[in-house]
C-alpha cells in the first residue's frame, strides 16, 4: 500500500499528540502527585451521624506530623464546621459526608472538589500553603437554598492555629 | 476523467508524489496541531496544575 509522505507526517503528528496527552497525565500523577477521589471509605448511616465518632462532632484534628484531618458534614444548606480552620503549609485530609441529599464540596477556585453523597464519605487530601481564606460552595443542586449554601476554609498561621485550639480547649 | 485518475493512481503506485502535494492541507493540519498542543499545555499545566490545593490523595 502506498501512503503519501504528507499523510505519514500527520499520522505521526496524531501519535505524538496522543503520547503528549498520556505523558502529561502520567507526569501529573508521578510529579505533583495528582490523585482521584477514591471510594476507599466505608459506607456510613447518614441518619446516625450523631453517633459516628468522626462526624458526631465535625472538626479539624491533628492526625500526624503536620497532617490534619477535617471531618465535615454538608447539609441543607450549609457546611459544618464553618470555617474549616487549618494551619499553613500542612497536609489536610478532608472527610466529607452528607446527612440529607447529594451536595457538592468545592473549595472555590481550586482543585479541591468532590461530590458529597449521603451514606458515603468523600476523602480528599490536599496540601495547603500560605495563610489564606478560601470560599467553599456546594456545586450540586440540593434544594431551594442551594444558592446560599457556602462555607469557608481558613488557612491560618501556626501561631494563630495554636491560639485557636488553646482557646477552644479551655473554653 | 477516469483515464486520468487511473493514470495518476498508477504513478502513485510507482512511488511518485510529484503530482499531488496538498501543501495547504498540510499547513492547516500543522496549525490545528499547534493549537491543540498550546491549548493542552495551557489547560493542563497552567490552569489545572497551577491552581491551589491539588488533590494528592
Amino acid at each position: 500500500m502506498h501512503i503519501h509522505a504528507y499523510e505519514k507526517l500527520w499520522l505521526a503528528f496524531a501519535v505524538i499528540l496522543i503520547l503528549l496527552l498520556i505523558g502529561s497525565v502520567t507526569y501529573g500523577a508521578v510529579g505533583p502527585g495528582v490523585a482521584m477521589v477514591a471510594d476507599s471509605e466505608d459506607q456510613i448511616d447518614p441518619g446516625a451521624l450523631d453517633e459516628d465518632e468522626r462526624f458526631a462532632e465535625p472538626r479539624v484534628e491533628q492526625v500526624g506530623d503536620n497532617h490534619y484531618a477535617a471531618y465535615v458534614i454538608a447539609y441543607q444548606f450549609a457546611f459544618e464546621p464553618s470555617p474549616i480552620v487549618v494551619p499553613e503549609n500542612s497536609r489536610v485530609t478532608l472527610y466529607v459526608t452528607s446527612r440529607d441529599v447529594i451536595h457538592g464540596f468545592e473549595v472555590a477556585g481550586t482543585n479541591a472538589n468532590t461530590m458529597v453523597v449521603p451514606g458515603e464519605v468523600s476523602e480528599i487530601t490536599v496540601e495547603v500553603g500560605e495563610p489564606q481564606e478560601y470560599g467553599l460552595l456546594c456545586n450540586e443542586y440540593c434544594g431551594a437554598g442551594h444558592h446560599g449554601m457556602e462555607g469557608k476554609v481558613h488557612v491560618v498561621s501556626e501561631e494563630e492555629y495554636a491560639n485557636l485550639n488553646e482557646g477552644g480547649e479551655t473554653a | 476523467m477516469s483515464r486520468t485518475e487511473t493514470a495518476r493512481t498508477s504513478v502513485d503506485d510507482a512511488g511518485g508524489d510529484d503530482e499531488f502535494d496538498p501543501v495547504g492541507t498540510l499547513a492547516l493540519i500543522a496549525v490545528y496541531f499547534a493549537i491543540l498542543v498550546l491549548a493542552w499545555v495551557y489547560i493542563y499545566y497552567i490552569e489545572f496544575l497551577g491552581r491551589d490545593l491539588v488533590v494528592v490523595g
